[in-house]
């Protein structure tokens, strides 16, 4: 096994077994449905839910990306900087392997542990809406916008929180990233400068509009390009196939930088 | 594995130096390193394990420059590392973390690493515990893993801080023992603040104070240093403000004093035969 393979399944085997991991997740859904979340109601009334299996499931992805990302960014706060918390660090940093395969498999590892719940309750509810709805179609679309949506904003997010708790303490990270999260999604940007319907906004506006012909529940919505009177709108051409692909792109490439970044940082630390 | 430093100088931000024109050669065989507290043994041991890097100065293990990433990466290969202040994942096993370091070593085959694996919990009285996860585990216990973790790669080169921390004495004795077996011809560069761990197992011995080297012999030279400097003095009044005391040990008819000084402390202090703890308090009095 490689030394990324190894960081990866232990790193995943660490992170998976925290209870915080399913308990956090989990509750932050019991909260949306509890004071509101009409929409994950909704996909099973027949009279409120989108007609087709396509926009009910990709509706459903922004929803359980939106809400679960948050929680997500915040149990990867620790996980770069715990070894040297927990005192591992000179044990590991001792071994020949490399320092960045051992990264690559931690930012994998913990990543996709954290993310497993995301994706049980994303898929587990996208099956419950195939079968109640009786379109079987809708499980290859929860598919499709689960590789183009959710995989590159959590590995977009898992990059920064990773990275970021190695300038500041993890729970401050915490605050502010929560604080980011709902600037960057919640407030239009006409009113002030966000990431929201940019290239490099981690909720996926591109893929969403372009990808999925995704303009909401009600087709009213748009989720990429340029608003009148908003600041950053260089960042948002007319979305198309091509500048999705661009936007998902984009957000591989900052996580790289963020993770170089972080890991750059460490090792002048050391030094 | 034979190792040369010259010039060694590390200094951290703000201009401390902990190593300061450190030359040093290291032999095959156990060798004990002794110092204060903020001698520079730890920073010393980092830089060999390739975990900080020298400000100046050259070092070289095995013939390996460890300046370069090659050099530092061939070392590694054949290092056993047990950092001063040992820390584990506490949510694997011993097992699991073995398991693990292992894999970063470069034990990719399957069967051997779990073998060794199982050796080693067996050399530090763990099997038994050995699928308990760390959180559990005394600071002996994580101690002992430290020590399995170290041995895991059957080393060339094998680094320990401070090892018997933690250790009751009968582990203590275990693993000195299980060190001098180890070394063979292999290099064990053991620091401790525990004179007699190193008067048990090394035949050479440095000792450092303010990151230069002030003492580099066999450990009967260091013990030879306090010849005609170790004194006892039996009195029911206060110590003796000569010297260095050794040991205060509590007599019917007051207490006994033993004392380094390089002339008699009191007129009533008779001379004795020095031991390697004189020796060390003698080389760090000049």
């Amino acid at each position: 096994m490689t030394v990324f393979g190894a960081s990866l399944r232990y790193e995943f085997h660490m992170q998976v077994r925290k209870r915080s991991v399913w308990i956090v997740p989990a509750l932050i859904l019991v909260l949306f449905v509890l004071i509101g979340g009409s929409l994950l109601r909704d996909l099973f009334d027949p009279r409120e839910r989108a007609a087709d299996p396509r926009t009910a499931v990709v509706a459903l992805a922004v929803q359980i990306f939106g809400l679960l990302a948050i929680g997500f960014g915040g149990l990867l706060a620790d996980r770069f900087v715990r070894d040297d918390r927990l005192r591992v660090a000179p044990i590991l940093d001792a071994t020949p392997a490399s320092p960045g395969a051992r990264l690559l498999g931690k930012y994998l590892g913990t990543g996709a542990a954290t993310a497993i719940p995301i994706a049980v309750a994303y898929f587990g509810f996208a099956t419950a809406y195939a079968v109640d709805a009786g379109a079987p179609a809708a499980l290859g679309w929860a598919l499709a916008a689960f590789a183009a949506v959710f995989v590159p904003g959590l590995l977009f997010v898992a990059a920064f929180a990773l990275a970021v708790p190695m300038v500041m303490p993890a729970p401050l990270f915490r605050v502010l990233f929560v604080g980011y999260w709902l600037w960057g999604n919640v407030v239009s940007p006409d009113i002030m400068p966000t990431l929201a319907r940019t290239l490099i906004h981690p909720l996926g506006g591109y893929p969403l509009a372009a990808l999925f012909d995704f303009h909401g529940i009600d087709g009213q919505d748009t989720w990429a390009g340029p608003i009148p009177g908003a600041t950053l709108n260089f960042l948002r051409p007319d979305p198309t196939p091509a500048l999705a692909w661009l936007s998902i792109a984009l957000l591989l490439i900052l996580a790289a930088a963020a993770l170089a970044g972080g890991q750059a940082l460490r090792a002048r630390r050391l030094r | 594995m034979r190792i040369e430093i010259s010039g060694l100088t590390k200094k951290y931000r703000g201009g401390v130096a902990a190593l300061d024109g450190l030359d040093l050669t290291v032999p095959t065989g156990m060798f004990g390193l002794l110092g204060a507290n903020g001698a520079g043994k730890t920073t010393l041991m980092r830089i060999l394990a390739g975990i900080v890097r020298p400000t100046s100065g050259a070092v070289a293990v095995g013939g390996h420059d460890i300046a370069t990433g090659a050099g530092r990466t061939a070392v590694q290969r054949t290092l056993g590392y047990l950092p001063q202040d040992l820390g584990v994942y506490p949510d694997l096993t011993a097992r699991q973390f073995l398991d693990y370091v292992a894999l970063l070593k470069g034990m990719d085959d399957r069967t051997t690493r779990r073998r060794r694996v199982g050796e080693l919990l067996e050399v530090v009285a763990l099997t038994e515990h050995a699928d308990r996860r760390l959180r559990g585990f005394s600071g002996g216990m994580r101690q002992r893993v430290g020590i399995a973790q170290a041995l895991l790669a059957d080393p060339q080169l094998l680094i320990v801080d401070e090892p018997t921390a933690g250790l009751d004495p009968e582990e203590r004795i275990r693993f000195r023992t299980l060190l001098s077996q180890f070394a063979g011809r292999r290099t064990v560069l053991l620091s401790t603040h525990i004179v007699d761990d190193i008067g048990q197992t090394c035949r050479e011995v440095a000792v450092l104070a303010k990151g230069r080297l002030i003492f580099r012999g066999t450990v009967e030279e260091l013990t030879r240093h306090a010849q005609g400097r170790v004194w006892s003095v039996v009195t029911d009044g206060p110590a003796p403000t000569e010297g260095t005391v050794v040991s205060a040990l509590p007599q019917d008819d007051g207490m006994r004093y033993r004392i380094v000084s390089p002339a008699a402390p009191s007129p009533e202090a008779r001379p004795v035969e020095p031991g390697l703890e004189d020796g060390y308090l003698a080389v760090m009095a000049r």
